[in-house]
């Protein structure tokens, strides 16, 4: 599975580190950081966090 | 406020609490220009767009409400829901909420009410368009936003008359009266609890896929939505849900009286309803701020903002800051940088989908059926600050 995230898009409202705090997170200087190709057993939790990012900014392959 | 701001006296001062104040005052726009913040009775008043952008998600700040029941010296059923709900919990607590709700509030579960959005819209344009004229208020945003709620929650849209009662109750809280009213309050609130109960309890015994049927299987499958957690959890959804989707689709006809050639772009392309939302949320939001606490003294553009320190965020201001929007006119075909009348960060509105979807569905069926809308005499304003809207929105037009 791979993450892209559309940083022209995404606003850091932070939701995905919400849902699915073992791929997203933020960095000491508030900048969205996320393990690009995680293992397919957190494929859920990606999706969720896909699905709760108000700017739809999240993909997922 | 006991709180005092390191180089305060150099901002400038608006007061908030006087009635006639207006967030879209001329005062406003002069006190942006001199200052990314405004001193307020209330605490300080954040004003620019690059500010509200940051401060929504800054890390030393959190939801400032949740002490709005103690600071009016009240307890009992409000109080306790209000203090426990999701907008009010920070930190941990906040996200085990947040996420346990998700999947019911995810764009997948909404789409699929998308037809039912159009049915119901169509039905109440149908009970006054050969008349030409209508009271949006009462005749259309009202029916329509409780009748979503009511689709919402699996409830036959009859219900939607003592929804909409129970919700202007309950809606007291947030007013100046709020210790008087406590008994309506209070009473409101045991009823929308009742309902909230009743709904768990059918999907108990029939699950399914639907928002009440997710939320019970997050309950009953995991060990992180309490019995509690989920009935506050649909509350909240009533509750915030009702009156911020009537004022805004108000906020939306009246700023569309008054560009008639933004309504007849909207009726040529429907296909620009989207936008036409996102538009209308940026110049009138219903939100006009949110509130922010901070929780430890920290410094911001220079400004030492101590702990306890309240911060309103201007949505309205930052729509129309001319750094961001140099051309600031209500335009549905413009490209625009996102607005904040959803909030941001963590309490970022969690039924936006829903809201975005429905207003959209309006506001295309809306301008097909209503050609030449205008005002239709007085129109009552709720104050032009804090939450606003139309409390009356008499208008006329041409069936299509
Ligand atoms: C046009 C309609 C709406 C507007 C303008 C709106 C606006 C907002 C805003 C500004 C916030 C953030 C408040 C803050 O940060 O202090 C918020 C939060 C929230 N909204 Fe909405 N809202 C709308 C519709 C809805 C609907 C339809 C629902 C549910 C069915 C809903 C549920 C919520 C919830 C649960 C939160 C709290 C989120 C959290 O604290 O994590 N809203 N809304
Ligand atoms: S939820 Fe979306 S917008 Fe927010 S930080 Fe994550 S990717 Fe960015």
């Amino acid at each position: 599975m791979k993450i892209t995230v559309d940083m022209e898009a995404c606003l850091l409202h932070g939701q995905c580190v919400i849902a699915a705090p073992e791929i997203f997170s933020f960095d000491d200087d508030g900048g969205l950081v996320w393990v690009a190709a995680p293992d397919e057993g957190l494929r859920d939790d990606a999706e969720a966090a896909a699905d709760a990012c108000p700017e739809q900014a999240i993909v997922i392959a | 406020m006991s709180h005092t701001v390191l180089n305060a006296e150099a901002m400038p001062y608006l007061d908030v609490s006087d009635p006639a104040f207006s967030i879209r005052s001329e005062a406003v726009a002069d006190a942006r220009d001199a200052s990314w913040c405004a001193r307020t009775p209330y605490g300080l008043a954040v004003l620019r767009y690059d500010d509200v952008q940051k401060l929504l998600r800054h890390p030393k700040l959190r939801q400032g409400s949740y002490r709005w029941p103690s600071h009016n010296g009240v307890t009992g059923l409000f109080a306790r829901w209000w203090e426990n709900m999701l907008l009010s919990q920070e930190g941990d607590t906040h996200a085990r909420l947040r996420r346990m709700a998700n999947p019911a509030f995810s764009p997948k579960l909404i789409g699929a009410l998308q037809p039912k959005f159009t049915e119901l819209a169509n039905m109440l344009i149908d009970r006054f368009a050969d008349r030409g004229e209508c009271d949006f208020i009462a005749e259309f945003t009202e029916p329509y936003a409780t009748g979503v709620i009511c689709d919402l929650l699996g409830l036959p849209f009859e219900k939607w008359r003592e929804l909409a009662d129970i919700a202007a109750d309950m809606g007291l809280a947030l007013g100046v009266t709020f210790k008087q009213d406590l008994t309506t309050i209070d009473a409101a609130t045991r009823r929308i609890f009742d309902y909230a109960e009743e709904l768990v309890a059918l999907r108990r015994a029939e699950p399914s896929d639907d928002f009440i049927g997710m939320l019970v299987r997050a309950n009953a499958e995991t060990d992180q939505l309490s019995d509690q957690e989920l009935l506050d959890m649909i509350v909240l959804a009533i509750f915030g849900g009702i009156d911020t989707t009537r004022n805004q689709l108000g906020l939306a006809m009246a700023t569309f009286v008054e560009h008639p050639d933004q309504w007849a772009l909207l009726g040529e392309q429907p296909e620009l309803a989207r936008a036409a939302v996102e538009e209308v949320m940026r110049v009138r939001p219903t939100i006009t701020w949110v509130t922010r606490e901070a929780t430890e003294t920290f410094t911001y553009n220079d400004t030492e903002i101590p702990q306890g320190t309240t911060l309103h965020l201007f949505s309205q201001s930052a729509g129309s800051d001319p750094s961001v929007f140099p051309e600031p006119g209500f335009d549905i075909a413009a490209a625009r940088k996102p607005h904040f009348g959803f909030g941001g960060g963590a309490h970022h509105c969690l039924g936006h989908f829903i809201a975005r979807g429905d207003m959209t569905e309006a506001l295309k069926l809306l301008s097909q059926r209503l050609k030449n809308p205008r005002f239709n005499g007085e129109v009552k304003w709720l104050p032009d600050s804090g939450n606003t809207g139309a409390i009356t929105l008499p208008i006329a037009f041409d069936a299509a």
